[in-house]
């Protein structure tokens, strides 16, 4: 099911219902577990076995963890907690990627080899879900926290609708404690988790899906066209905006539905297109992921504590396992590659340049830089292939051998006043929140503005096309 | 603790826990502020703001927007509810209806706007189901039923000859093909039902007439060597249950539309099909119509009329002897071609290449007693109402 649909709509004014009905706690625990499993059944219900395993691997895993008296043991358990998370992944996700792969090197040694044909789905949301619980053994493993008191507590966290098929990735130690005590969300509350649920759609079925994702596709989906300079950057720079609209869109929506009722979701986007510099895009963007790949990769790979060589080392095989982690294929790795070779860049240039202090029109000129470069990147995460890659960085660098105009006019000024606007405000925003920015608007303007993104959520219509992360 | 709060005006709000230092004001720390250590249950902050009070009023002006919408649909634009539209899901409950059908029509969009499935009930007591889709290659389809183990009823076969023996790939309608398997999901059934249901009471609920589409049709050619929105093709039909497809009146009525259509089809123009092409179409076709046989089930091939200036270029790109009349021989089908059929000559084509709504019925009257004399699958009713004429595209 996605946010974005008919089915949703009655779905979610059914859960608020029953959350705000004269039921115990425990029995609107349990409820909202039901609706849980309901939400993604809808998608596939054979796949909520994934789910199950999922939790109760975990869960015992925890357990057995806290109750071993040798080390030895509690190795094992995390272990075996890790293997099972990730041969999941791996089986559903990479199975395909690395039998493609073990063809390629076997044929190109003279080995020829014709795999059975590889028919396997990929389940929605395993990549969110398979990290949310391994941060669970892997906390307790590490003995940041404790395990959690109450089994009901620890699935429902699992299966926690609103963030369950594309994030924001939750720790346990986000949302359990939050299962404890009763909840249920103030009038104000309801109202605001609309209006952010609001500025989601807006952000998904509005700009993402109505007026950018055509023009991404008219340069990137026109095969056998060469794109010239002006629509390879329009079309990049429409995706900058749509990948961002589709995904803030889907965490946005997903903090509004948990604060309808009554629960708080971390932060997933802090208008990373503002950022100056790749560390701090990488605070502002898919914050969720990029804190998980931080304390459970990069840290324990060695991080910043055991010379450069072994930084800048960590650095790289963190972007390139998170490239991969988007998707089986070489050219999300390429994209991780990028972004670790612009940390690592970046890491040199403070060391080199440690006094550095830059005025505002130097933060600007940098976080302009940062977003060019960042679209770069987004080449080759929008590609199929690095073919497709190197038409558009052709066409964007102007070494296209007679181009074609490919994307018309009128969707072409559209979509870079957004993109515009998505830049403009991020750059002004950079150092508040847009609750602090709504306090401070007069609420007749905010009122209008809320009714205007509704409205064209309205009368554009979604056509339920799933959110981008959903393939991820 | 319970998270209900109080409003006040002079403290921000927050649903779980407090502030964390260390930040400039208005901004709240993140999980990538707290490196390697358990994160904390986050702070969500609520502004102070009449929210309840707003979020009505929002509502009521929303409601107020939506229905002027609605009215501007049905008067100025000439929307109608119960137009619910076609989609990749709708069309995979057909093909999945088909598979045990009597009768089925797989096609272009020619055999699904100009049959009339009531008349075709009301003439035989069958009512076909209808697996067309827009501008999609009959052939493919036609290869897909071939593989289809269930299907063993007639199948009625239109085509648009250059598009069946020039059109390498399926078509508009590879992505429901595609999506057939996927499109029986718990989530998409429901959707495709609420869709249908708050469809049948609004109008503005046309995919054509979204937002998005609305805008970007301003442009009309801005940029010279593109292709801009004025090329695509527009609304042109009004989809009724069961995918019962018929020509939206607007396009009879307004010169601008109907202008703006026959340009998308740019007089269906092209290079001549090479004979080896044709008949390698020919061939293929002629497998899968066997593999339909020996199951028990049969094909008949119908050809919906087009208009003169569209029909001359079809005849260029492929004449009727080497296209149609070769395809009937080569895979010993029968077929009905709108040339033959006398009550089906000089009707109303306003775009030039589909039936408006009421000759669609005189068409469809006119090929099924022919398809009757053809097959001994159908029969024509005892009570059949009497055979329509050119005259009745008005009358209707």
């Amino acid at each position: 099911m996605i946010f974005n649909s008919l089915t949703f709509i009655v779905f979610f004014a059914v859960v608020l219902a029953m959350h705000n009905a004269p039921f115990s706690w425990h029995q609107k625990k349990i409820n909202l577990m039901i609706a849980s499993y309901l939400f993604y059944a809808a998608w596939n219900p054979p796949f909520v076995i994934l789910l199950w395993v999922s939790t109760v691997v975990d869960w015992w895993a925890a357990q057995w963890m806290v109750r071993a008296k040798r080390e030895h043991t509690r190795r094992v358990w995390m272990l075996i907690s890790v293997v099972v998370n990730l041969g999941m992944l791996g089986y559903f996700k990479y199975g395909g990627f690395l039998m493609d792969n073990f063809v390629s090197v076997a044929s190109s040694i003279g080995i020829v080899y014709q795999p059975p044909k590889w028919d396997i789905i990929l389940p929605v949301g395993i990549s969110f879900y398979t990290f949310a619980t391994l941060s669970y053994t892997l906390d307790v493993y590490l003995r940041r926290s404790a395990p959690a008191g109450s089994f009901l507590n620890y699935a429902l966290f699992v299966t926690f609708f609103p963030h369950l098929v594309a994030g924001p990735i939750m720790r346990p130690t986000e949302l359990v404690p939050q299962f404890e005590t009763p909840r249920r969300a103030h009038s104000n509350q309801i109202f605001f988790g609309l209006a952010l649920l609001t500025l989601g759609m807006f952000q998904k079925v509005v700009l993402a899906d109505g007026f950018l994702g055509p023009v991404v596709e008219s340069v990137y989906d026109a095969h056998g066209s060469v794109p010239g300079m002006l629509d390879s950057w329009v079309a990049t720079l429409a995706f900058a905006g749509q990948i961002f609209c589709d995904f803030a869109g889907y965490s946005t929506s997903a903090i509004g539905v948990a604060l309808c009722l009554g629960f708080a979701m971390p932060d997933n986007f802090r208008f990373p297109y503002g950022a100056v510099g790749f560390s701090d895009f990488w605070r502002r963007w898919h914050i969720t992921l990029s804190s998980w790949l931080r304390d459970y990769l990069y840290i324990p790979l060695g991080g910043n504590k055991h010379g450069p060589a072994r930084t800048y080392a960590a650095l790289m095989g963190t972007m390139l396992l998170g490239g991969l982690w988007h998707g089986a294929n070489w050219t999300f790795v390429v994209w991780g590659g990028l972004h670790g070779l612009y940390l690592s860049v970046e890491r040199w240039l403070k060391t080199r340049f440690k006094g550095f202090t830059p005025g505002r029109v130097t933060l600007l000129a940098l976080a302009a830089l940062t977003f060019v470069l960042v679209n770069v990147t987004w080449v080759f995460f929008r590609a199929k292939t690095f073919g497709g890659a190197a038409l558009v960085l052709k066409g964007m660098s102007g070494l296209a051998v007679k181009p074609e105009p490919l994307i018309p006019a009128g969707p072409m000024i559209i979509a870079l006043a957004i993109v515009g606007a998505i830049f403009g405000t991020h750059v002004a925003m950079r150092n508040t929140t847009l609750e602090a920015v709504l306090e401070r608007t007069p609420a007749l303007v905010l009122g209008s503005a809320w009714a205007v993104l509704l409205f064209a959520v309205i009368i554009e219509q979604g056509q339920g096309n799933a959110f981008i992360y959903f393939a991820f | 603790m319970p998270s209900s709060i109080s409003p006040s005006k002079a403290r921000r709000h927050e649903i779980h826990g407090t502030h964390e230092g260390a930040l400039p004001p208005g901004l709240r720390k993140t999980a990538s502020d707290r490196p390697g250590q358990a994160q904390p249950v986050p702070t969500r902050d609520i502004p102070a703001q009449p929210w309840a009070k707003m979020g009505i009023a929002v509502f009521l002006a929303v409601a107020l927007m939506v229905s002027l919408w609605e009215y501007q649909a049905r008067t100025a634009i000439g929307l109608r509810p119960g137009d619910i539209g076609d989609s990749p899901q709708a069309w995979a409950e057909a093909r999945r209806a088909a598979d045990h059908a009597t009768v089925a029509i797989i096609g272009d969009s020619r055999i699904l706007f100009d049959t009339d499935q009531q008349r075709f009930q009301a003439l035989t007591g069958v009512r076909p189901v209808q697996v067309s889709h827009v501008g999609t290659n009959a052939r493919m389809l036609l290869d897909g039923f071939a593989d289809d183990p269930n299907f063993r009823g007639l199948l009625i076969v239109g085509l648009a000859d250059t598009m069946y023996f020039g059109m390498p790939v399926m078509g508009l309608g590879q992505t429901a093909v595609d999506n057939y398997s996927k499109n029986g999901k718990p989530s998409q059934l429901s959707g495709l039902w609420l869709d249908r249901q708050l469809q049948r009471f609004l109008a503005f609920m046309d995919n054509e007439y979204r937002l998005s589409r609305m805008v970007n049709e301003v442009d009309t050619g801005w940029r010279k060597g593109v292709d801009s929105p004025y090329e695509d093709v527009w609304k042109i039909s009004v989809t009724y249950p069961g995918r019962q497809y018929v020509m939206w009146d607007r396009i009879e009525t307004d010169p601008y539309l109907r202008a703006h259509a026959r340009h998308a089809w740019d007089g269906f123009k092209g290079k001549p099909i090479p004979p080896p092409l044709a008949n390698a179409v020919i061939a293929r076709s002629a497998e899968a119509i066997r593999r339909i046989r020996a199951r028990g089930g049969d094909v008949i091939f119908v050809r919906p009329p087009s208009a003169p200036p569209i029909r001359v270029n079809e005849e260029q790109r492929i004449a009727k002897a080497r296209g149609w009349d070769a395809l009937l021989v080569g895979t010993r089908a029968a077929g009905i071609h709108a040339d033959d059929l006398a009550q089906a000559q000089k009707l109303n084509l306003p775009e030039w290449s589909h039936l408006s709504g009421k000759c669609a019925t005189v068409f469809t009257d006119a090929y099924v007693r022919r398809l009757v004399q053809l097959s001994p699958r159908l029969h024509l009713r005892a009570d059949a109402p009497p055979p329509l004429t050119r005259a009745d595209c008005v009358s209707l």
